[in-house]
């Protein structure tokens, strides 16, 4: 069902270089952060799992080192959505929006540079 | 078991201004009814907080919010396990999946496959994992909303199914995503409000501490009592700890009916910004449910447990009953009655956008897409969704009745995240970032996931105990959540199929969905609704 929009050569998007920045530049903060939040959490879940003595500890009266440690997913959660957030619309935004104007504008040999009309979506 | 109630006057008022409420909604979404983007994806029209929002309504389940409060109440730690599994499985649906999808998807998760891989069975296997997922999924939650709103209001099991079932019917055959989204909304914003208010009348109780909370919990206990601030009390078995949390990690992943809301955005910023709202509306909750599981162990003790009925559901309406004062006075029965009716709204808005997922499967995958083969109109389109989402709804109230309370409400979501994360989860990411993927692939792995999840359930203790009563069917397999064996096997099934196929992908093809679904570059846009 591929919806092609014939003034778009996707073979050569994909291998601009401008393409293959914006894909590092998300993969270099994605893969880390989900690399580190499924350690994270299976990690958690091995230890309730295979520790549960450790897990029942008391750190401070009723407080366990369970809840500590749940509490800590509950603040990776946060911190790396609002970082992923910040990045996403800092970094990867305008390197996509960028590619994606260019992708529409005719190509250069089909008119006169700098002012040729953009050829709105759709 | 005091379980069944008397008719419950207050709840009976409540309920009908919830429904009310929702009817009126639905009525305005008919209004604006235009096509099958209206149908299915509000027309794109929905802003990121807004979706934030009818996502966390679509995802927390009676099962979350009863069903966890209930656990906490009598295990403990262990509740809490379910809680850090469902919310951090957002972070793999932001990594992976959101944006991805509303860049590359138009209705269902099957047009993602479809876009590189050879239509028909890609739309087919695609089409069976949700429908899978949809069906244990919604029977579940039926069956929850019979024997909560039986006990919560003093309704008949058959007759309070069947009032859930039509609800949701409504809002889905006349109001399609539209309405679903806005019951989704208003549901959300109910239940933060009555666990915030429960929350607040517990902490109240122990001077806003909630250290204090944690000790008078523990203290609150008897010899019988399974409660522990430590795991281990209700997942026995460590592997099977392990295999859940993994299963409720990836498995929400693999949602249909929560994929498919990062379709109603009109872009995919706003998928993104909906997700992280929508993480911190949920984990919010969870810490919450906590505060209710805790308060019910520490306001009403281990004599409360048997009143809480089945799994402690009714532990959080109790709870609310003996904050408002408790049994028979005025104020206990309305705490009571308006937390029935929040988990009554929440049932509904769940039920609604499976409802719209499986009609999403069956009309616009199946019927549109592999029999009519694309040349069907619009018009079409959305008359079988009606049909499809009516169909599917009267099998699900048939099969909630005649299965009755019976049905263990667990076990089938547990296999819904199981299929979830073995099937639909492995396809879908493989489709989007592994080029050599092909059709041969796609259609194995969603088969290796969907079997192997049926499979290792029915063979599971719980389901099909041994000779000894004890272990399960075979003697050296005995877990009950299937998802450390069945996840692999749907990777496996996926990577099989591609390499034994001759099929080579098609390079453009790939290349335009890698493109697309980085980039947003010719993505469907956001038509226009109302």
């Amino acid at each position: 069902m591929s919806q092609t929009d014939p003034r778009i050569d996707w073979e050569a998007i994909e291998r601009s270089p401008e393409f293959r920045e914006l894909i590092g530049a998300r993969r270099r903060f994605v893969l880390p952060a989900t690399i580190f939040f499924l350690a994270w959490y299976i990690g958690f879940i091995l230890l309730a799992g295979y520790a549960p003595d450790f897990m029942a500890e008391s750190v401070y009266e009723g407080l366990t080192v369970g809840y500590c440690l749940a509490l800590t997913q509950f603040v990776m959660v946060g911190v790396l959505g609002i970082m992923y957030l910040r990045r996403a619309e800092r970094v990867y935004d305008p390197l996509a929006d960028e590619l994606a104007r260019r992708a529409l504008l005719p190509p250069p040999s089909a008119g006169p540079t700098g002012d040729a009309p953009q050829v709105p979506v759709r | 078991m005091t379980v069944i109630a008397a008719t419950n006057v207050e709840a009976l008022v409540i309920f009908a201004i919830v429904l009310s409420i929702t009817l009126v909604i639905t009525y305005w979404a008919s209004k604006r009814m235009t096509g099958a983007e209206a149908f299915w994806a509000a027309g794109r029209s929905i802003s990121g907080v807004q979706n934030g929002l009818a996502i966390s309504g679509d995802y927390l389940s009676a099962a979350s919010f009863l069903g966890i409060a209930g656990l906490i109440f009598i295990f403990g730690f262990d509740g809490f396990l379910y809680s850090v599994g469902f919310l951090v499985a957002f972070l793999t649906v932001m990594f992976l999946l959101a944006e991805r999808m509303r860049n590359a998807g138009k209705y269902t998760i099957a047009d993602v496959l479809a876009f590189r891989l050879r239509e028909r069975p890609a739309r087919t296997a695609a089409a069976l994992g949700t429908l899978t997922v949809a069906a244990f999924y919604l029977i579940a939650q039926m069956v929850g909303a019979g024997v909560l709103v039986q006990a919560l209001v003093g309704i008949d099991f058959s007759i309070a199914v069947l009032i859930t079932g039509v609800m949701m019917l409504c809002y889905v055959i006349f109001g399609g995503m539209l309405a679903t989204t806005w019951v989704q909304i208003i549901k959300a914003v109910l239940l933060m409000t009555g666990i915030l208010v429960m929350s607040i009348f517990v902490l109240e109780r122990v001077g806003f501490n909630p250290i204090e909370l944690f000790n008078r919990a523990a203290e609150n206990t008897t010899d019988e009592s399974t409660f522990s601030l430590g795991p281990g009390t209700f997942l026995s078995s460590p592997i099977d700890t392990v295999s859940l949390g993994i299963a409720l990690v990836l498995g929400t992943a693999g949602l249909p009916h929560i994929l498919m809301r990062f379709f109603t955005v009109p872009d995919s910023k706003a998928a993104r910004s909906s997700v992280v709202w929508a993480m911190f509306i949920i984990g919010g909750f969870y810490v919450l449910t906590t505060f209710v599981g805790f308060g019910a162990r520490a306001l009403l003790g281990e004599e409360g447990v048997a009143a809480a009925g089945t799994g402690g559901n009714l532990a959080a309406p109790n709870l609310a009953q003996f904050l408002g004062g408790g049994e028979g006075t005025f104020g206990g029965d309305l705490f009571l009655a308006v937390i029935a009716a929040v988990a009554f709204a929440t049932i509904l808005a769940v039920v609604a956008g499976l409802v719209l997922s499986a009609s999403g499967a069956v009309a616009h995958d199946i019927w549109s897409n592999v029999i009519r083969k694309g040349q069907d109109s619009e018009h079409e389109e959305v008359l079988v969704a009606r049909v499809a989402a009516a169909s599917i709804g009267a099998i699900a109230i048939v099969i909630a009745i005649v299965g009755g309370e019976g049905l263990n409400v667990s076990f089938m979501v547990g296999l819904a995240f199981a299929v979830a994360a073995s099937a639909n989860f492995p396809a879908l990411l493989l489709a989007l970032t592994w080029r050599r993927f092909n059709t041969a692939g796609a259609v194995t792995g969603v088969l290796f996931g969907v079997i192997s999840s049926i499979v290792l359930v029915i063979i599971s203790p719980k389901v099909w105990p041994g000779p000894d009563g004890e272990g399960g069917a075979l003697s050296f397999y005995d877990l009950a959540n299937p998802g450390i064996v069945s996840i692999p096997l749907g990777f496996i099934g996926c990577w099989l199929g591609t390499m034994l196929s001759t099929e080579r992908g098609n390079e453009r093809q790939f290349a335009e969905l890698h493109v697309r679904s980085e980039t947003g570059l010719g993505a469907e846009k956001a038509g226009v609704v109302g």
